[in-house]
Protein backbone atom coordinates (compact mmCIF):
# COMPACT_ATOMS: atom_id res chain seq x y z
CA UNK A 1 0.00 0.00 0.00
CA UNK A 2 1.33 3.25 -0.99
CA UNK A 3 2.11 5.58 2.43
CA UNK A 4 -0.87 7.61 3.30
CA UNK A 5 1.24 10.66 2.87
CA UNK A 6 1.49 10.37 -0.96
CA UNK A 7 -2.36 9.58 -1.09
CA UNK A 8 -3.65 13.00 -2.26
CA UNK A 9 -0.50 13.50 -4.55
CA UNK A 10 -1.58 10.06 -6.93
CA UNK A 11 -5.19 11.06 -6.58
CA UNK A 12 -4.87 14.23 -7.66
CA UNK A 13 -3.11 12.92 -11.08
CA UNK A 14 -6.31 11.90 -12.21
CA UNK A 15 -8.87 14.63 -13.88
CA UNK A 16 -11.14 16.16 -11.43
CA UNK A 17 -14.42 14.93 -13.50
CA UNK A 18 -13.05 11.02 -13.14
CA UNK A 19 -12.41 11.99 -9.02
CA UNK A 20 -16.00 13.34 -8.96
CA UNK A 21 -17.67 10.68 -10.54
CA UNK A 22 -16.69 8.02 -8.24
CA UNK A 23 -16.54 9.93 -5.07
CA UNK A 24 -20.37 10.15 -6.43
CA UNK A 25 -21.19 6.78 -6.78
CA UNK A 26 -19.61 5.94 -3.80
CA UNK A 27 -21.33 8.30 -1.25
CA UNK A 28 -25.03 8.03 -2.56
CA UNK A 29 -26.01 6.60 0.71
CA UNK A 30 -23.65 8.16 3.01
CA UNK A 31 -23.61 10.92 5.28
CA UNK A 32 -21.06 13.39 5.26
CA UNK A 33 -20.12 16.34 7.00
CA UNK A 34 -18.09 18.74 7.45
CA UNK A 35 -15.34 18.58 10.14
CA UNK A 36 -14.14 22.95 9.18
CA UNK A 37 -15.78 24.59 6.42
CA UNK A 38 -14.01 23.67 3.01
CA UNK A 39 -11.93 26.35 1.77
CA UNK A 40 -10.51 27.64 -1.37
CA UNK A 41 -8.41 31.05 -1.91
CA UNK A 42 -4.64 31.81 -2.03
CA UNK A 43 -1.91 30.79 -0.91
CA UNK A 44 1.43 32.88 -0.08
CA UNK A 45 4.60 31.32 -0.50
CA UNK A 46 7.12 33.43 2.24
CA UNK A 47 10.73 32.87 1.55
CA UNK A 48 14.09 35.07 2.91
CA UNK A 49 16.19 36.48 0.20
CA UNK A 50 19.47 35.24 0.02
CA UNK A 51 21.34 38.99 1.21
CA UNK A 52 19.23 40.57 3.85
CA UNK A 53 17.62 37.62 5.18
CA UNK A 54 14.37 39.76 4.92
CA UNK A 55 10.96 38.33 4.18
CA UNK A 56 9.55 38.75 1.05
CA UNK A 57 6.44 36.78 -0.89
CA UNK A 58 7.51 34.29 -4.23
CA UNK A 59 4.12 34.53 -5.59
CA UNK A 60 0.60 32.85 -4.29
CA UNK A 61 -1.00 29.53 -5.56
CA UNK A 62 -4.80 28.60 -5.51
CA UNK A 63 -5.23 26.19 -2.57
CA UNK A 64 -8.34 23.96 -1.17
CA UNK A 65 -8.91 22.17 1.72
CA UNK A 66 -11.46 20.04 3.02
CA UNK A 67 -12.10 18.09 6.08
CA UNK A 68 -14.83 15.52 6.42
CA UNK A 69 -16.41 13.09 8.68
CA UNK A 70 -18.61 10.17 6.41
CA UNK A 71 -20.81 7.40 8.46
CA UNK A 72 -21.77 5.10 6.15
CA UNK A 73 -25.64 3.04 6.00
CA UNK A 74 -23.74 0.63 7.55
CA UNK A 75 -22.64 2.53 10.52
CA UNK A 76 -18.94 3.09 9.82
CA UNK A 77 -17.34 6.31 10.42
CA UNK A 78 -14.14 7.24 9.11
CA UNK A 79 -12.73 10.67 8.72
CA UNK A 80 -10.10 12.35 6.30
CA UNK A 81 -8.76 15.51 4.85
CA UNK A 82 -7.31 17.08 2.05
CA UNK A 83 -5.32 20.04 0.97
CA UNK A 84 -4.83 20.80 -2.74
CA UNK A 85 -3.37 23.04 -4.70
CA UNK A 86 -6.44 23.75 -6.59
CA UNK A 87 -9.44 26.39 -7.20
CA UNK A 88 -12.05 23.98 -7.15
CA UNK A 89 -13.59 22.77 -3.08
CA UNK A 90 -15.25 20.07 -4.91
CA UNK A 91 -12.02 18.46 -5.69
CA UNK A 92 -11.04 19.38 -2.35
CA UNK A 93 -13.81 17.07 -1.11
CA UNK A 94 -13.84 14.46 -3.00
CA UNK A 95 -10.20 13.55 -2.65
CA UNK A 96 -10.68 14.12 1.27
CA UNK A 97 -13.66 11.17 0.54
CA UNK A 98 -11.22 9.26 -0.94
CA UNK A 99 -8.71 9.56 1.88
CA UNK A 100 -11.45 8.38 4.08
CA UNK A 101 -12.72 5.47 2.33
CA UNK A 102 -8.80 4.45 2.06
CA UNK A 103 -7.99 5.06 5.80
CA UNK A 104 -10.64 2.97 7.04
CA UNK A 105 -11.09 0.63 4.35
CA UNK A 106 -14.94 1.78 3.34
CA UNK A 107 -17.03 -0.20 1.18
CA UNK A 108 -15.16 0.79 -2.31
CA UNK A 109 -12.25 1.25 -1.27
CA UNK A 110 -10.98 -1.19 -3.40
CA UNK A 111 -11.72 1.07 -6.56
CA UNK A 112 -10.26 4.59 -4.58
CA UNK A 113 -7.03 2.23 -4.43
CA UNK A 114 -6.75 1.55 -7.95
CA UNK A 115 -7.53 5.00 -8.87
CA UNK A 116 -4.59 5.30 -6.64
CA UNK A 117 -2.43 2.82 -8.11
CA UNK A 118 -2.70 4.56 -11.84
CA UNK A 119 -2.36 8.09 -10.12
CA UNK A 120 1.08 7.20 -8.74
CA UNK A 121 2.00 5.61 -12.03
CA UNK A 122 1.19 8.68 -13.58
CA UNK A 123 2.99 11.18 -10.99
CA UNK A 124 6.31 8.69 -11.84
CA UNK A 125 6.05 9.26 -15.16
CA UNK A 126 5.46 12.80 -15.17
CA UNK A 127 8.41 13.03 -12.55
CA UNK A 128 10.25 11.22 -15.19
CA UNK A 129 9.47 13.49 -17.73
CA UNK A 130 10.50 16.34 -16.07
CA UNK A 131 13.82 14.77 -14.64
CA UNK A 132 14.30 14.12 -18.25
CA UNK A 133 13.50 17.70 -19.23
CA UNK A 134 15.78 19.23 -16.27
CA UNK A 135 19.22 16.72 -17.71
CA UNK A 136 18.83 18.15 -20.85
CA UNK A 137 19.08 21.58 -19.90
CA UNK A 138 21.96 20.87 -18.09
CA UNK A 139 25.24 22.77 -19.06
CA UNK A 140 28.72 21.33 -18.43
CA UNK A 141 30.98 24.81 -17.22
CA UNK A 142 33.91 22.25 -16.84
CA UNK A 143 34.18 22.67 -20.76
CA UNK A 144 34.08 26.62 -20.55
CA UNK A 145 37.89 25.92 -18.76
CA UNK A 146 38.92 25.21 -22.45
CA UNK A 147 37.39 27.85 -24.49
CA UNK A 148 39.18 30.38 -22.42
CA UNK A 149 42.36 29.06 -22.62
CA UNK A 150 41.71 29.31 -26.46
CA UNK A 151 40.33 32.71 -26.62
CA UNK A 152 43.48 33.53 -24.81
CA UNK A 153 45.55 31.91 -27.23
CA UNK A 154 43.79 33.51 -30.20
CA UNK A 155 44.63 36.72 -28.72
CA UNK A 156 48.71 35.73 -28.08
CA UNK A 157 48.33 34.98 -31.89
CA UNK A 158 47.00 38.07 -32.93
CA UNK A 159 49.09 40.03 -30.86
CA UNK B 1 -22.34 15.89 -1.70
CA UNK B 2 -21.78 17.29 2.06
CA UNK B 3 -24.04 18.46 4.30
CA UNK B 4 -23.23 21.56 5.91
CA UNK B 5 -25.35 23.46 8.35
CA UNK B 6 -27.07 25.97 6.83
CA UNK B 7 -25.56 28.67 9.67
CA UNK B 8 -22.09 28.15 7.12
CA UNK B 9 -23.98 29.17 4.34
CA UNK B 10 -22.52 32.61 3.08
CA UNK B 11 -26.29 33.66 2.61
CA UNK B 12 -27.62 32.89 5.67
CA UNK B 13 -24.70 34.62 7.69
CA UNK B 14 -25.83 38.02 5.58
CA UNK B 15 -29.28 37.69 6.60
CA UNK B 16 -28.23 36.82 10.18
CA UNK B 17 -25.61 39.92 9.88
CA UNK B 18 -28.32 42.57 8.91
CA UNK B 19 -29.87 41.03 12.11
CA UNK B 20 -27.34 42.16 14.22
CA UNK B 21 -27.01 45.25 12.32
CA UNK B 22 -30.74 46.34 12.87
CA UNK B 23 -30.09 45.14 16.47
CA UNK B 24 -27.16 47.31 17.08
CA UNK B 25 -29.07 49.79 15.52
CA UNK B 26 -32.02 49.16 17.80
CA UNK B 27 -31.06 48.79 20.99
CA UNK B 28 -33.50 46.20 23.43
CA UNK B 29 -35.37 45.26 19.92
CA UNK B 30 -35.78 41.65 19.98
CA UNK B 31 -35.04 40.46 16.57
CA UNK B 32 -35.91 36.66 16.10
CA UNK B 33 -33.14 34.59 14.35
CA UNK B 34 -33.94 33.28 10.95
CA UNK B 35 -31.19 30.37 10.76
CA UNK B 36 -31.05 28.30 13.80
CA UNK B 37 -28.64 25.69 14.07
CA UNK B 38 -29.44 22.08 13.14
CA UNK B 39 -27.38 21.27 16.15
CA UNK B 40 -25.92 23.11 18.71
CA UNK B 41 -26.59 26.35 20.38
CA UNK B 42 -28.42 28.92 18.66
CA UNK B 43 -25.38 31.17 19.79
CA UNK B 44 -23.17 29.35 17.37
CA UNK B 45 -25.65 31.24 14.32
CA UNK B 46 -24.35 34.46 15.24
CA UNK B 47 -20.81 33.33 16.08
CA UNK B 48 -20.56 31.98 12.48
CA UNK B 49 -21.87 35.44 11.67
CA UNK B 50 -19.17 37.33 13.24
CA UNK B 51 -16.17 35.31 13.56
CA UNK B 52 -13.38 33.90 11.41
CA UNK B 53 -9.85 33.03 11.67
CA UNK B 54 -8.36 37.23 12.47
CA UNK B 55 -10.28 37.42 15.75
CA UNK B 56 -10.11 35.55 18.76
CA UNK B 57 -12.97 33.85 21.07
CA UNK B 58 -13.44 33.20 24.73
CA UNK B 59 -15.82 30.57 26.16
CA UNK B 60 -15.35 30.35 29.80
CA UNK B 61 -18.46 28.28 30.52
CA UNK B 62 -17.71 25.85 28.10
CA UNK B 63 -21.23 26.53 25.59
CA UNK B 64 -19.12 25.54 22.81
CA UNK B 65 -17.88 21.96 21.65
CA UNK B 66 -15.08 20.91 19.86
CA UNK B 67 -16.31 20.29 16.14
CA UNK B 68 -18.23 23.91 17.08
CA UNK B 69 -14.33 25.48 17.52
CA UNK B 70 -13.13 23.73 14.56
CA UNK B 71 -16.11 24.83 12.05
CA UNK B 72 -15.49 28.16 13.81
CA UNK B 73 -11.79 28.28 12.43
CA UNK B 74 -11.67 31.04 15.44
CA UNK B 75 -7.99 31.85 17.72
CA UNK B 76 -8.74 30.71 21.23
CA UNK B 77 -8.14 33.39 23.84
CA UNK B 78 -8.53 34.48 27.53
CA UNK B 79 -11.32 36.66 28.16
CA UNK B 80 -9.21 39.28 29.35
CA UNK B 81 -7.75 39.67 25.27
CA UNK B 82 -10.40 37.92 23.01
CA UNK B 83 -12.00 40.09 20.82
CA UNK B 84 -15.24 38.26 21.25
CA UNK B 85 -16.26 36.20 24.47
CA UNK B 86 -19.22 34.27 25.09
CA UNK B 87 -20.72 33.39 28.74
CA UNK B 88 -23.97 31.55 30.14
CA UNK B 89 -25.61 34.78 31.55
CA UNK B 90 -26.91 33.30 34.76
CA UNK B 91 -22.84 32.78 35.88
CA UNK B 92 -21.56 36.21 37.22
CA UNK B 93 -18.63 37.75 35.58
CA UNK B 94 -15.16 36.76 36.66
CA UNK B 95 -13.18 38.66 34.32
CA UNK B 96 -12.40 42.27 32.83
CA UNK B 97 -12.72 42.73 29.15
CA UNK B 98 -10.88 44.66 26.56
CA UNK B 99 -12.10 48.29 26.43
CA UNK B 100 -10.19 48.89 23.60
CA UNK B 101 -7.89 52.27 23.66
CA UNK B 102 -8.99 55.91 22.77
CA UNK B 103 -7.30 55.98 19.03
CA UNK B 104 -8.72 52.32 18.49
CA UNK B 105 -12.25 52.35 20.76
CA UNK B 106 -13.14 49.18 18.43
CA UNK B 107 -10.58 46.99 19.97
CA UNK B 108 -12.84 46.32 22.56
CA UNK B 109 -14.99 42.63 23.34
CA UNK B 110 -18.25 41.84 21.73
CA UNK B 111 -19.78 40.08 24.83
CA UNK B 112 -22.26 37.11 23.92
CA UNK B 113 -24.62 36.50 26.64
CA UNK B 114 -26.70 33.17 26.54
CA UNK B 115 -29.85 34.24 28.92
CA UNK B 116 -33.00 32.07 29.22
CA UNK B 117 -35.57 33.98 27.56
CA UNK B 118 -35.69 37.77 26.22
CA UNK B 119 -39.25 39.81 25.47
CA UNK B 120 -41.06 37.40 27.30
CA UNK B 121 -42.77 38.16 30.47
CA UNK B 122 -42.18 35.12 32.78
CA UNK B 123 -42.98 37.21 35.98
CA UNK B 124 -40.77 36.53 39.02
CA UNK B 125 -37.78 35.50 37.00
CA UNK B 126 -37.50 38.45 34.89
CA UNK B 127 -34.98 41.44 35.36
CA UNK B 128 -36.59 44.56 33.43
CA UNK B 129 -34.23 46.86 31.90
CA UNK B 130 -35.03 50.36 31.29
CA UNK B 131 -33.16 51.82 27.89
CA UNK B 132 -32.41 54.68 26.59
CA UNK B 133 -29.50 55.98 24.24
CA UNK B 134 -28.46 56.58 20.70
CA UNK B 135 -31.82 54.19 19.01
CA UNK B 136 -34.01 54.42 21.03
CA UNK B 137 -36.93 57.31 20.73
CA UNK B 138 -37.44 58.26 24.67
CA UNK B 139 -37.12 55.10 26.33
CA UNK B 140 -37.80 51.64 25.83
CA UNK B 141 -37.83 47.68 28.18
CA UNK B 142 -36.74 44.40 27.66
CA UNK B 143 -37.36 41.75 29.74
CA UNK B 144 -34.91 39.32 30.20
CA UNK B 145 -34.42 36.12 32.51
CA UNK B 146 -31.77 34.00 33.16
CA UNK B 147 -29.24 37.06 33.66
CA UNK B 148 -27.09 37.63 36.93
CA UNK B 149 -27.35 41.40 37.78
CA UNK B 150 -23.70 41.54 37.91
CA UNK B 151 -23.36 41.75 34.50
CA UNK B 152 -25.06 45.04 34.44
CA UNK B 153 -23.12 46.23 37.47
CA UNK B 154 -19.41 45.21 35.67
CA UNK B 155 -21.46 46.88 32.30
CA UNK B 156 -21.98 50.17 34.04
CA UNK B 157 -18.17 50.11 34.72
CA UNK B 158 -16.61 49.21 31.35
CA UNK B 159 -18.79 51.50 29.64
CA UNK B 160 -18.67 54.72 31.56
CA UNK B 161 -15.79 56.17 29.69
CA UNK B 162 -17.16 56.13 26.59
CA UNK B 163 -15.81 55.67 23.60
CA UNK B 164 -14.21 52.87 25.72
CA UNK B 165 -16.44 50.04 26.42
CA UNK B 166 -18.28 46.60 25.42
CA UNK B 167 -20.88 46.00 23.68
CA UNK B 168 -23.26 43.08 24.76
CA UNK B 169 -25.51 40.80 22.72
CA UNK B 170 -28.10 39.31 24.33
CA UNK B 171 -29.40 36.03 23.15
CA UNK B 172 -32.33 33.07 23.90
CA UNK B 173 -33.40 30.10 21.97
CA UNK B 174 -35.30 31.87 19.29
CA UNK B 175 -33.93 35.63 19.64
CA UNK B 176 -31.48 38.37 20.24
CA UNK B 177 -31.48 41.89 21.47
CA UNK B 178 -28.32 43.70 21.57
CA UNK B 179 -27.07 46.34 24.64
CA UNK B 180 -24.41 48.67 22.30
CA UNK B 181 -22.25 50.53 24.86
CA UNK B 182 -23.87 54.03 23.89
CA UNK B 183 -27.28 52.54 25.59
CA UNK B 184 -28.13 53.26 29.51
CA UNK B 185 -29.21 50.35 31.03
CA UNK B 186 -31.62 50.84 34.23
CA UNK B 187 -32.81 48.63 36.35
CA UNK B 188 -36.65 48.85 37.20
Amino acid sequence: MINRTEWIRALSAHPAEKLLSMTTALSSDWTIRPKSIPQCGLGMLKLNDSAFEEPFYLGEFPLASAWVEIKTADGLVAEGAAQVMNDQIDVAEALALCDAVLSAQLPGWEKVTKLLDEGMQITKSTQLERKQMLASTQVNFSLLDDVSGNDAGDDDAAN
Amino acid sequence: MLQIDPIWMADNQQANFRLLLDAMARPGKCQPLEIKPENGPAALAILATLLDAEVSLADPDHLLDKDDWLMLQVKSSPAEQADYVICDGSHAPDFSPKLGTLPSPDESATIILVVNTIGEDLADENIHLELTGPGIADSTSLLVSGLNKQWLDKREDWTCAFPLGVDFILLDKKQMAALPRTTKVELI
